[in-house]
């Protein structure tokens, strides 16, 4: 019993140094110079996308941090993709969102929005060889839009009139390729982004004018941060007569700009594809080893701590345990990242780093499913081993640990095997609350060079990879514990 | 000679299923009990309730003059003195059987690992097992594994012993090692509750031999008594069936 109380303290001891140190951390800056944490979009140019060297860029990246510079303060860009970014500025995870955000009456009911800095409206986009002309064309077809966008949303205020299906993809890339693949016949896109995609290489022509004329603008939670709205407004008006916006512009939409995206495109075999993107995917590669090591050292200690409360003689912590079990192991992990990164901080009032929000996560689900087999492989002892130990006078906490485990530890290996491979690859799930870990530094890269397949093999090798590896150690620690 | 074990007006019931329905009994230093009956008398249920692997429903356990309703009682200390040796032997599978035979003296501080490690070998050696001290319990036959498993409770020096069925799941030619075990055992003046079927240990070793039937202690008696001339309608029954097969 002392043992188990021993473990119960290391957890709780954890989880206060976790928590400590990220509200520690986050102090630490206030006091230092304040830093906005600015979300915005994995892939949406000319406005927000990463260059070669995996540096965000772009209209809106280079009129915040131009206005940052001016107005003196500083921004660290948060690419958690449009969905996540609204979200985590709902929950206040981010200080503002700067992401080809239209200005519409209804985001104005959660958001403020700073004076318009550049307008826009909706086109639709379809092959070039399709003989699709209006909107009339489309009925009963398919077509392709982003979540969440204005031009989503504009795309399913005429659906009924014009009777076609709508598609929902998380970012451009994948709207752009289903129209191409010919899975959809069109996609509705704003403006700027559709002639920016087509100049670039997206195989698709515009057919409409624009429709639903609007503007983009920079958001923060309504009522809140109104200091960096104000400082946003009054930067936007200094670029603006100072010529410096017109430049910001110009870089990306002004001809030489498109050409020189253009040139880039055309080196693109298999092994400079690797050469270009190493740096980055060993570098999601490393979060991802980081991510799967923390994550299955707390998992197995929440896993072995609840599985031991299924089997002690005492109802209470049995109840504890199978609530636990079952509430963790039912929630499907993706609803759980989602819960704890953007629902945990409206709670508490207190940001959670995506980070230490996916360790949590994988803490929890991982170590749910680790505490079903530690109880199983406990039951699965013989009864009579531990009654033999407690007939010879040992207490239940020195049977246990000297007679039982060790016997339903070797039942367990197996399951801890596989439990760690599982591990490793739903780490890849947490690309949704945006931390740059393998499978999220794949789909930024393929949001810049649209190539999805080679780099999708890469990734995929690369996970083999390292699941190849683990599965390796962990059978040399299988055999060397039955040694 | 002083009292061991006094047993008042015990019961046990699983539900609505009573086992034992109020038995009461004395045991003294150094007297060696069997306890036969059919199979479902409860004979087992007893005798796993004297060291509470099985928790009683109503009545009293002395023992040693420890009341064991008492909570002051640490039962893990009574264990210690009340050694039990199980039908299936229940080895650790995951230790020798040197290690089996150490674990509690030394795990209970009782003695120094070298000190336990002689020890072990001396009662192996005892029960004639001396050269299986690294063995793993999984490479035994069943009677030395039973041998062993005397061997361990013996380790802890207890002052009693309850034997639960200790040849019923040996092969026939295997019982003969395992009864001369417990024989020398009874020699020595050990405390003894031996649940069997085998009547001619009965016969040769008890000082008492107890007949239960239906979660009743029937009858009781020198073996003598009992085998010779038993009073009960239910013992005789019994003896006819097992004694003329």
């Amino acid at each position: 019993m002392a043992k188990i109380k021993k473990t119960l303290l290391s957890i709780v001891f954890s989880i206060v140094i976790l928590f400590g140190w990220s509200v520690f951390n986050s102090n630490n800056v206030n006091a230092d110079e304040k830093v906005y944490e600015i979300g915005t979009d994995v892939t949406f140019p000319p406005f927000e996308f990463a260059n070669d060297q995996n540096q965000y860029v772009g209209i809106d990246m280079d009129i915040i941090r131009t206005i940052a510079k001016n107005e003196g303060f500083k921004v660290k860009i948060k690419p958690v993709g449009f969905n996540a970014a609204v979200q985590a500025l709902d929950a206040g995870q981010l200080d503002g969102v700067i992401a080809g955000t239209t200005i519409t009456d209804e985001r104005k009911q959660k958001m403020d929005f700073s004076a318009p800095y550049f307008k826009t409206g909706v086109v639709m986009a379809v092959g070039q060889n399709s003989s699709i002309k209006n909107f009339q064309d489309l009925k009963g077809k398919r077509v392709a839009i982003k979540t969440g966008t204005a031009a989503g949303d504009y795309a399913k205020s005429i659906q009924k009139k014009y009777g076609f299906k709508t598609v929902t993809f998380d970012d451009s890339n994948n709207v752009y390729n289903d129209v191409t693949t010919g899975n959809s016949v069109a996609c509705f896109e704003d403006q700027p982004v559709m002639q920016y995609a087509i100049k670039t290489g997206a195989k698709l022509k515009i057919v409409t004018k624009p429709a639903n004329g609007g503007a983009y603008g920079f958001s923060v939670k309504k009522g809140h941060n109104q200091e960096l709205l104000k400082k946003f407004d009054a930067g936007l008006k200094k670029i603006k007569s100072n010529g410096q916006y017109k430049k910001i512009v110009a870089k990306y939409l002004g001809a030489s700009a498109v050409a020189s995206q253009k040139a880039h495109k055309t080196q693109n075999t298999f092994i400079s594809l690797w050469k270009q993107n190493q740096g980055a995917l060993l570098g999601g590669l490393e979060q991802t080893v980081i991510l799967t090591v923390l994550s299955i050292f707390f998992a197995t200690i929440f896993g072995i701590f609840f599985g031991m409360l299924g089997v002690v003689p005492n109802k209470f912590a049995n109840g504890v345990s199978t609530t636990v079990i079952y509430i963790f192991r039912g929630l499907p992990l993706l609803v759980l990242a989602l819960f704890i990164y953007t629902g945990v901080p409206n709670l508490l009032g207190e940001k959670i780093p995506a980070f230490v929000a996916g360790i949590i996560t994988l803490t929890l689900n991982e170590g749910a499913y680790t505490a079903a087999f530690v109880k199983g492989g406990i039951e699965a002892v013989d009864g009579g081993q531990m009654e033999a130990a407690r007939s010879l006078g040992l207490p239940y906490g020195k049977a246990m640990r000297r007679v039982i485990l060790p016997q339903g530890l070797k039942i367990m290996v197996p399951s801890f095997i596989n439990q760690f491979i599982i591990t490793l690859k739903d780490t890849s799930i947490l690309s949704i609350i945006g931390i740059l870990e393998l499978t999220q530094t794949g789909k930024i890269i393929i949001a810049r060079n649209l190539e999805g397949f080679k780099i999708w093999t890469m990734v995929a090798l690369i996970y083999l990879v390292i699941i190849t590896l683990l599965t390796w150690l962990s059978k040399w620690v299988e055999r060397r514990m039955k040694g | 000679m002083s009292t061991k074990i006094e047993v008042q007006n015990l019961k046990k019931s699983y539900g609505s299923n009573e086992v034992l329905k109020g038995l009461d009994l004395i045991v003294k230093d150094n007297e060696v009990v069997v306890m036969i009956g059919p199979s479902g008398s409860g004979k087992s249920t007893f005798l796993r309730t004297l060291n509470k692997l099985e928790e009683p429903t109503a009545g009293k356990i002395i023992i040693d003059g420890h009341d064991l309703n008492d909570p002051r009682v640490n039962m893990n200390q009574v264990r210690e003195k009340i050694g039990m040796v199980f039908q299936h032997f229940n080895l650790f599978n995951n230790l020798t059987v040197g290690e089996n035979v150490m674990l509690s003296p030394v795990e209970l501080g009782k003695m120094s690992k070298a000190d336990a490690e002689l020890e072990a070998r001396e009662l192996l050696k005892e029960v004639g097992l001396e050269d299986k001290f690294n063995a793993k319990p999984q490479s035994l036959s069943g009677g030395q594994k039973q041998r062993v498993a005397i061997a361990r409770t013996l380790a802890m020096k207890p002052d009693m012993i309850l034997f639960d069925e200790p040849t019923s799941a040996l092969d026939p030619e295997m019982v003969g090692d395992v009864l001369a075990v417990m024989k020398k055992l009874a020699k020595a003046g050990m405390t003894m509750i031996v649940v069997t079927h085998e009547m001619g240990f009965a016969k040769e070793v008890a000082d008492r031999v107890i007949f239960m039937a239906d979660g009743h202690i029937m009858e009781e008696g020198k073996p003598e008594e009992i085998f010779g001339n038993p009073q009960n309608e239910r013992t005789q029954e019994f003896l006819n069936k097992i004694l003329n097969v």
